[in-house]
């Protein structure tokens, strides 16, 4: 592996008394991104199945956030994509969404980006790292709980009623409806962000470190949150973080993302004990 | 334990609403009067020379005895369409700013910073007023005068659009809807421009659109005082600087006569005698305020919730 590669290591733990052989929603493999001036990411490999908590792990620029977004197909860099394969088995069977997209620049991502806007907000929701960055600050919760619910597939029969048990899940009160986010406090800000998530039933959620910017206590309560929610509704969580002691506690299974600098000592050679 | 879904809605207030209605009046009548505004003005009429609005209704007469209706008209024809379309200039260069800094495009925000430091030291007044000295006399108009104030008073407005979008969360929020589903143009034309940034650009387009027409208004003004030829207008349409400065002499003359022989006297001279014009000093000080509440009124409809 040349200088500026990231390397992957992937440990598998079991931290549910859910069956290894559930669903597997997501599927990337082997992902290689790259600028003019140096690789981002390479050989990076996810896969999510349903009803498991996946972590994401690794230091600040070792290319997480950036692998969650390829997971999700937002890109927007040149020339990007060179290597890897991106499968929604759930969802679209044994479709490569990657495929035609390797090595196309921006017009490639670009087109991929609309291929699969149904798939965004759907299949698979984001919850952001900063909690104001998923708030619109000109509209209050609930119609963005609204505008949430209204990508499902069936309508729910009580769209009020509906609003209110999704707040209530996240331990929010229903008058937060009528709520603008400026109104909200940060560890309520970050639970109608996680409201806004899993609002549209999604099969699978991607949570880019949840507990940035959070005191100790509201980093532990949110993301306990986060967990029993996704168990709750069934929602399979990939988990952004460089926490590890949230992983340690929390994930099923645990993808590693090292830098050059962490898989290789001041010599070029690989340190012991690292894949 | 449910929710009102009508009230998630929470749209404006009450007075946001009236001050939209108010707005919009306001501006109807802007452009009902700038539409019907008359080409030439009539002729002189001798009988009613310096006519009091009980004597030629609604706003009196000049000192030529032309109704100030036509000047009210005139005025509005010469300020609606350029003032208008420096108010949407500011308003686009506004939105143009915003969305840069919320697509975090490196170089387009250099550049529009540059732009915005080169035109923001020009000393505006003395710019608008080369550009008026360079347009050649024959097509006088306020225009070029409007298009070079909008320039100089879009990176004010720039700077502020781009804040209100930087606290939006920049490229993040875009991220984070697309990672929603959103289109690009439905991101950036509604959940910014629409939902975000509108009160911003509503307030700076009212701004400029107002200071254009007060910018009109002193230039004739100032042209009349010096018996020069207007730089915003050709010499036969007449402008709301004109009762301004009719009823302007009549105030000053009220002034000295109240000082020097007292009320009674004053008042004689400066409001009741045959040549008293100070209906049209509050004429067209009447239509300067309505300008003002018109480019409040849209900046109250629009403000954020």
């Amino acid at each position: 592996m040349s200088d500026g590669e990231t390397k992957l290591h992937v440990e598998t733990g079991v931290k549910t008394e859910r069956s290894a052989e559930s669903e597997l929603l997501l599927d990337l493999q082997d992902l290689c991104i790259v600028t003019p001036a140096r690789t981002l990411v390479d050989g990076v490999c996810i896969q999510v199945r349903s009803g498991r908590c996946t972590a994401v792990i690794g230091h600040s620029g070792s290319g997480k956030s950036l692998s969650a977004r390829a997971c999700m197909a937002v890109l927007d860099v040149d020339p990007g994509i060179v290597r890897g394969t991106l499968r929604f088995p759930a969802f679209s069977g044994d479709k490569d969404w990657f495929d035609g997209v390797r090595g196309g620049g921006m017009r490639a991502q670009r087109r991929l980006l609309r291929q699969t806007r149904t798939l965004r907000g759907k299949y698979v929701t984001y919850s952001p790292q900063s909690a104001s960055s998923a708030l619109n600050p000109g509209r209050t919760l609930g119609w963005q709980l609204k505008m949430a619910i209204g990508r499902r597939d069936q309508a729910p029969a009580d769209l009020g009623q509906e609003i209110a048990a999704i707040l209530e899940r996240v331990g929010l009160p229903p008058r937060a409806a009528a709520s603008l986010p400026s109104e909200l406090s940060g560890g309520m800000a970050q639970r109608a962000a996680l409201a806004i998530a899993i609002a549209p039933k999604p099969p699978l959620l991607i949570a880019d470190e949840p507990e940035t910017g959070l005191d100790p206590v509201l980093r532990r309560v949110v993301t306990e949150l986060m967990i029993n929610v996704a168990q709750e509704t069934n929602v399979a969580l990939m988990l952004i973080s460089h926490n590890m002691e949230t992983v340690e506690r929390v994930a099923d299974e645990v993808v590693r993302l090292y830098q050059p600098s962490d898989t290789h000592d001041s010599f070029g050679n690989p340190k012991e004990g690292v894949a | 334990m449910s929710v009102d879904v009508q009230k998630v809605r929470r749209t404006g207030s009450a007075w946001n609403t009236a001050w939209l209605i108010i707005g919009l009046l306001l501006l109807a009548a802007f452009v009902a009067a700038a539409v019907s505004a008359p080409e030439r003005l009539p002729s002189p009429d001798m009988d009613h020379l310096f006519a009091k609005p009980w004597e030629v209704p609604p706003f009196g007469a000049d000192t030529k005895g032309i109704s100030l209706v036509h000047y009210v008209l005139q005025g509005a024809g010469i300020v609606l369409g350029p003032s208008a379309l420096a108010g949407v200039m500011v308003m686009i260069f506004s939105a143009f700013a915003g969305l840069a800094r919320c697509a975090g495009v490196t170089w387009l925000d250099t550049v529009l910073q540059v732009f915005s430091e080169i035109a923001g030291a020009l000393p505006r007044m003395v710019v608008v007023l080369v550009v008026a000295f360079v347009v050649p006399k024959e097509y006088v108009s306020l225009y070029p005068l409007a298009i070079a104030w909008a320039i100089l008073a879009a990176p004010g407005a720039m700077d502020e659009a781009a804040a209100a979008a930087g606290r939006l969360g920049g490229a993040r929020f875009v991220e984070a809807l697309r990672a929603h589903g959103f289109s690009l143009t439905r991101i950036y034309l509604y959940h910014i421009t629409w939902l975000n940034l509108r009160s911003v650009l509503v307030r700076q387009g009212a701004e400029v659109l107002m200071q254009v027409v007060f910018l009109e208004i002193a230039l004739s003004y100032l042209a009349d005082f010096k018996r020069q030829p207007a730089l915003t207008r050709p010499e036969l349409i007449k402008s709301w600087a004109s009762p301004l400065y009719d009823g302007f002499q009549s105030a000053v003359l009220f002034g000295e006569t109240l000082f020097k022989e007292g009320f009674g006297k004053a008042w004689e001279v400066g409001v009741t005698s045959d040549m008293a014009m100070l209906h049209a000093l509050v004429l067209g000080l009447v239509l300067v305020a309505l300008v003002a509440l018109m480019a409040q009124a849209f900046r109250l409809a629009a403000r954020q919730r």
